[in-house]
């Protein structure tokens, strides 16, 4: 069964098969080219860029909850230009497609960072993380308010990120609304190709011993399999009202959960946390979307999308 | 160079209360492991726990390595049912071990409670490189808390006991019990244990004049470079190296690298 095509087009951006990975947890790409060829993939997604290195937030930042695990990295890295001079020419090298993902304070930092990925050839589509649930303060309110919580924020930065690129452009979204259809479409009307869902889920940990928060962030984001039946969920509202594709992630951990998030809307999906446990999981995932085609007699995986029978 | 590979467990024997060595059959694993270095163990095929444990590589022979846990939670307890004859899936190994420090004349290895683990690998490798046979410092809660004391002694390495009830060895902390030893300033301390411990073990090594290499612990996502979970802080000023990640950067670290008045990154 050679025959089979994986190839999806994700607002514009060709990819031979529809498995990336999540932002933040696969690194700049080239690390994990000794556990597989990271070139397999349909993409590879970069860690949040921002125009100056960062250096995070204050350890602990990972907590392990059941079937998942809380972050509050904070976004460490290391900065546009490092990206551009030390990790894209490896990246370009192995051949791979590129999204990167980027982080800015202001969408006029966005825009910036995106024109220059463009004029640089740093990415062959951009992710606009405006959901990260873990730059900003916690301490501050009940909870930090993302640009992703208001349609109307959303709407403005999709459109000046949109005016400084040609390139694709997806918008990572928050599942910490109560309406996810709202900074979808937001999203759409502002010129994006595609939105990104879901970012973590905020969440808390306690250690009842010490009766402190296990993150020193107090909170984080959720992700893993505890998240995925949200996730899925939000994937099926967000694509049955919009024309733009979704890329869906969130806990994917086998080709059945990926299948799951195609059947929702999806056209391509990303795998995260599952990375963690096993470093080749997005592979993994690719060969199993050809097994599931090969066994169901599907000869094109476009089929699959938003194929849900209800 | 880093394998992901099913291993066959060997054995899976107490060796204290709470305290298990797991010996398992790793060709690739086994041949690549510098001293110092770790592994992360998948401990069930299931989704809860959903991480690795990340474990020192106690050490390494021919087809086989060793790692020492403690049982403290559910992955841990879920390894000690492990049965010989069962598979780990195992990846590792994964690090920066202990630098080797040939130019001292004497080499002092700590370890407190499971934080021996490290331990009995790099006595080997200084003894067969012909460096030293390492001075040993085990401490340890109780007596029998105490990891590994026969194992150095016959490996012919001079053991100092000591325990915070006094039940064998010194009634002491790790650190007044090596200023005890007289560490100087062609002495390389080797040290392994709570962050609490390894911090004093520091603060004596600076005054002392000694090289401390201090092996760290920290929560772990992917145990490999790419989650930045396990971060610690350093004491350098540039913002980009405030932060270097336990699994890549360390475990092993020179100790006035890192800023030990910041608090543990394990809670």
């Amino acid at each position: 069964m050679t025959d089979i095509s994986l190839k999806v087009n994700l607002g514009g951006l060709v990819m031979k098969n529809p498995v990336t990975v999540a932002s933040g947890t696969f690194g700049y790409g080239i690390e994990y080219d000794h556990y597989f060829k990271v070139s397999e993939l349909g993409a590879v997604t970069v860690k949040s860029l921002s125009l100056k290195p960062r250096p995070g937030n204050k350890p602990p930042r990972i907590s392990e909850t059941p079937a998942g695990l809380l972050n509050a990295i904070g976004l460490q890295n290391v900065g546009i230009e490092v990206y551009l001079k030390e990790k894209l020419p490896l990246l370009r090298e192995k051949n791979c497609t590129i999204i990167a993902n980027i982080y800015g304070f202001s969408p006029e930092e966005y825009a910036e960072l995106a024109q220059r990925l463009e004029k640089e050839g740093g990415a062959d589509a951009i992710e606009a993380n405006l959901s990260c649930p873990n730059v900003h303060d916690a301490k501050a309110s009940c909870g930090p308010a993302l640009v992703a919580q208001s349609p109307e924020s959303v709407a403005e930065y999709t459109r000046i990120i949109r005016s400084a690129t040609s390139l694709p452009l997806y918008i990572k979204l928050s599942p910490n609304v109560a309406d996810i259809r709202e900074p979808a479409l937001a999203a759409q009307e502002g010129g994006a190709d595609a939105v990104a869902l879901i970012n973590t889920l905020l969440g808390m940990n306690i250690d009842v011993e010490t009766r402190r928060p296990c993150l020193r962030n107090l909170v984080g984001g959720l992700s893993g399999p505890a998240i995925r039946p949200v996730a899925v969920k939000m994937v099926w509202d967000a694509a049955r009202v919009l024309s733009i594709p979704v890329l869906g992630m969130g806990g994917i951990s086998s080709p059945e959960d990926a299948i799951q998030f195609l059947l929702a809307g999806a056209t391509a999906v990303a795998v995260g946390s599952a990375t963690f446990r096993r470093p080749d999981a997005a592979l993994q995932i690719v060969k199993g979307l050809h097994d599931y085609c090969a066994r169901q007699g599907i000869d094109d995986i476009r089929q699959l999308i938003g194929a849900l029978e209800s | 160079m880093t394998h992901l590979l099913d291993c066959t467990v060997l054995s899976n024997a107490e060796v204290a209360p709470e305290h298990r060595r797991m010996i398992l059959r790793g060709e690739a694993i086994a041949r690549d492991t510098q001293p110092g270095q770790f592994c992360m163990l998948e401990s069930n095929p299931g989704l809860i726990p959903f991480l690795r444990r990340p474990m020192s590589i106690e050490r390494s022979e021919e087809d086989r390595f060793s790692v020492l846990y403690k049982i403290v939670g559910e992955g841990t307890r879920l390894l000690s049912k492990i049965q010989p004859g069962d598979t780990v899936n195992v990846q590792g190994p994964l690090g920066k071990g202990f630098p080797i420090q040939p130019g001292y004349e004497r080499h002092i290895l700590v370890g407190g409670g499971i934080g021996i683990a490290p331990l009995p690998g790099l006595a080997e490798a200084l003894i067969r490189q012909n460096i030293a046979t390492p001075e040993v410092l085990l401490a340890a809660r109780s007596r029998d808390m105490l990891l590994c004391e026969e194992d150095f002694k016959s490996l012919g390495c001079s053991v100092l006991l000591t325990t915070d009830d006094g039940s064998a060895g010194m009634k002491a902390f790790a650190a007044d019990a090596l200023r005890e030893m007289k560490p100087h300033e062609k002495t390389v301390v080797y040290v392994c244990g709570p962050m609490i411990m390894m911090a004093t073990v520091h603060r004596l090594c600076m005054e002392t004049g000694s090289l401390c290499l201090a092996s760290l612990e920290a929560h772990m996502a992917c145990g490999d470079s790419v989650c930045m979970g396990c971060v610690v802080e350093t004491t350098f000023e540039e913002e980009f190296r405030r932060m270097v990640r336990v699994c890549h950067d360390g475990p092993v670290f020179d100790s006035r690298h890192i800023n030990w008045n910041a608090g543990a990154p394990v809670s």
